[in-house]
Order: C-alpha cells, then sequence, then structure tokens
C-alpha cells in the first residue's frame, strides 16, 4: 500500500511540473483549459500540498525522535530507559504501556477537546525558548500535571481500582478525579523523570529496534 | 494579441508560479527530518512562499488588466 508520506511527495512533484508549465509558458493560460490548468497548479494543488504538509509534521512532532531532538531532552529520553522500575516514565515506555514511538506525546498532551492544538501550541513556546530565548536551568511543566491525562488510561481499569493503596481511604477515587489530589504527590508515584538524578544511572536497553 | 509577447498577467504568472515552487521544494525538503528545525522552516519559509505565491495569482486575476485583442 502506498504511503500517505508517497502520496503527498507525488503531489508535490506533479504540482511542480504543473508549475513549470506555467513558468516557461505562461501564455497557455489565455485559453480556457489554460485558465483551468492556472487555478489548480496556483490555488488549488499547492493549498492541498499545504495542508496534507502541515498534518504531516503535526503527526511527526508527536514521535519520540522529534521531542528528544533538542539537546535539551537528553536527559528527558534517558529517564525513559533507565533501570529503575520507580520511574514513572521508564516503567511506562519499557513495558509499552504508552506508544514508544509517541512516549512523550502520549504523557504530556491533555485529553481534552483541541487538547492536541493546545500541546502543539505549547510545543510552539519550547521552540521559541529553545531557538530565540534562554533554557531554563531546571525545566518545568507550564502547570501542574493533571491528573486526567494518568485516568485517560488509567481510570476504570482493573489494576488501578484494586490497588491496595487506592482503596486505603473512603473519598480517594473522588479526590483524584477532581483533582484534589495529586498521582504524583509524595509517597505515591512521585518519581518521575528526576534527571538530575539520572547521571551514573544504569540503563535498560532492551526492546530497541 | 500578439502571442509572443508578455502580458502583464504572463509576468505576474510567472512570479507566482516560482514563488509556489520554492514553497513546495522548501516543503519537500522539510517531510525527510523530524525536527523543530524542520518544522519551522515548514510553517514560517514553505508555507510563507506559498501562501505568497497564491496571493499573488488571485490578486493578479482581480487587479490585471491585460490588453485588448486586436
Amino acid at each position: 500500500m502506498v504511503s500517505p508520506l508517497a502520496l503527498l511527495v507525488g503531489l508535490l512533484a506533479v504540482t511542480v511540473l504543473l508549475l513549470l508549465v506555467l513558468v516557461f509558458k505562461p501564455s497557455i493560460t489565455r485559453a480556457p483549459g489554460g485558465k483551468i490548468l492556472a487555478f489548480v497548479a496556483l490555488f488549488l494543488a499547492p493549498g492541498l500540498a499545504v495542508v496534507a504538509g502541515g498534518a504531516n509534521h503535526m503527526e511527526n512532532s508527536k514521535r519520540t525522535e522529534f521531542c528528544l531532538s533538542c539537546h535539551v531532552m537528553g536527559p528527558y529520553g534517558k529517564s525513559l530507559h533507565v533501570d529503575d522500575a520507580e520511574y514513572i516514565p521508564a516503567v511506562h515506555y519499557q513495558s509499552n504501556f504508552v506508544p514508544r514511538d509517541e512516549a512523550c506525546y502520549t504523557c504530556h498532551t491533555d485529553y481534552v477537546m483541541y487538547g492536541t492544538l493546545r500541546s502543539k501550541f505549547r510545543g510552539l513556546r519550547h521552540i521559541a525558548v529553545q531557538y530565540l530565548g534562554t533554557i531554563p536551568d531546571t525545566i518545568k511543566l507550564y502547570t501542574p500535571y493533571n491528573n486526567r491525562e494518568c485516568l485517560h488510561c488509567h481510570g476504570g481499569a482493573r489494576k488501578f481500582l484494586k490497588a491496595g493503596a487506592h482503596r486505603g481511604e473512603a473519598n480517594f477515587f473522588a479526590d483524584v478525579t477532581s483533582g484534589k489530589r495529586s498521582c504524583m504527590e509524595s509517597g505515591c508515584h512521585d518519581v518521575v523523570h528526576n534527571v538530575r538524578e539520572l547521571k551514573d544511572a544504569a540503563t535498560w536497553q532492551g526492546g530497541q529496534p | 494579441m500578439n502571442a509572443g509577447v508578455p502580458s502583464p498577467m504572463d509576468a505576474r504568472i510567472r512570479i507566482s508560479a516560482a514563488l509556489v515552487i520554492l514553497g513546495l521544494l522548501i516543503e519537500t525538503a522539510t517531510l525527510f527530518r523530524n525536527t523543530p528545525g524542520s518544522f519551522l522552516a515548514f510553517a514560517f519559509a514553505g508555507v510563507a512562499c506559498v501562501v505568497l505565491g497564491i496571493a499573488v495569482f488571485l490578486i493578479s486575476l482581480v487587479t490585471v488588466r491585460n490588453p485588448p485583442d486586436r
């Protein structure tokens, strides 16, 4: 089956060929058929190519390799491979709880309407800081991590509902769902990326293609 | 009209087509690199050239008048 990328490249090639015809023989647009050609080559096809290209870039920007291509994200990538089950990102990545090729995006998008768009705008802000600003010494989330993102997968799951620590308090599930209590509060799932502690940490490289 | 003499509209179509070609070539180049830099090149160079080319074409349709046929 032809991949979307191959289709897009084909569209780009055909559009460029049509445009070259117009560059070398613009007088053909005086005929009715030429006017249609000009409209297709100068408006419809490029418009479609830009929309398809944008969609392709949006999909690519969800990939783990995209996030980790910035140097500053290196330690965060390492935290996916650390050989310690206390690390939440490592457990999720290594146990395939999240798709490995979209590991960052899966946990750091917003699971609400237009959440993908919102996370892409945050990404643009990251890019602006990367290229135009000063990268802070300690990278922090813009807002506290929302339990909603954890519960998108874990909410209602048997393991989540049956876990002993989750069943010990009367209002536990209501508090976690409302955000009154964070999944990552001290004593619970509080070892996340912890990049400052990773310098000499052992890593697990299994499952690499 | 003399077919051998380029009209003002022909010149605009050439400019428009050249801009769109440039934009599409930039877009093609960015498709094969998955980095924030390639996204920036796509959004701020590729798309900008294509949009400018399309705008030149559309504006020319309503503003440029070819000399009448003899």
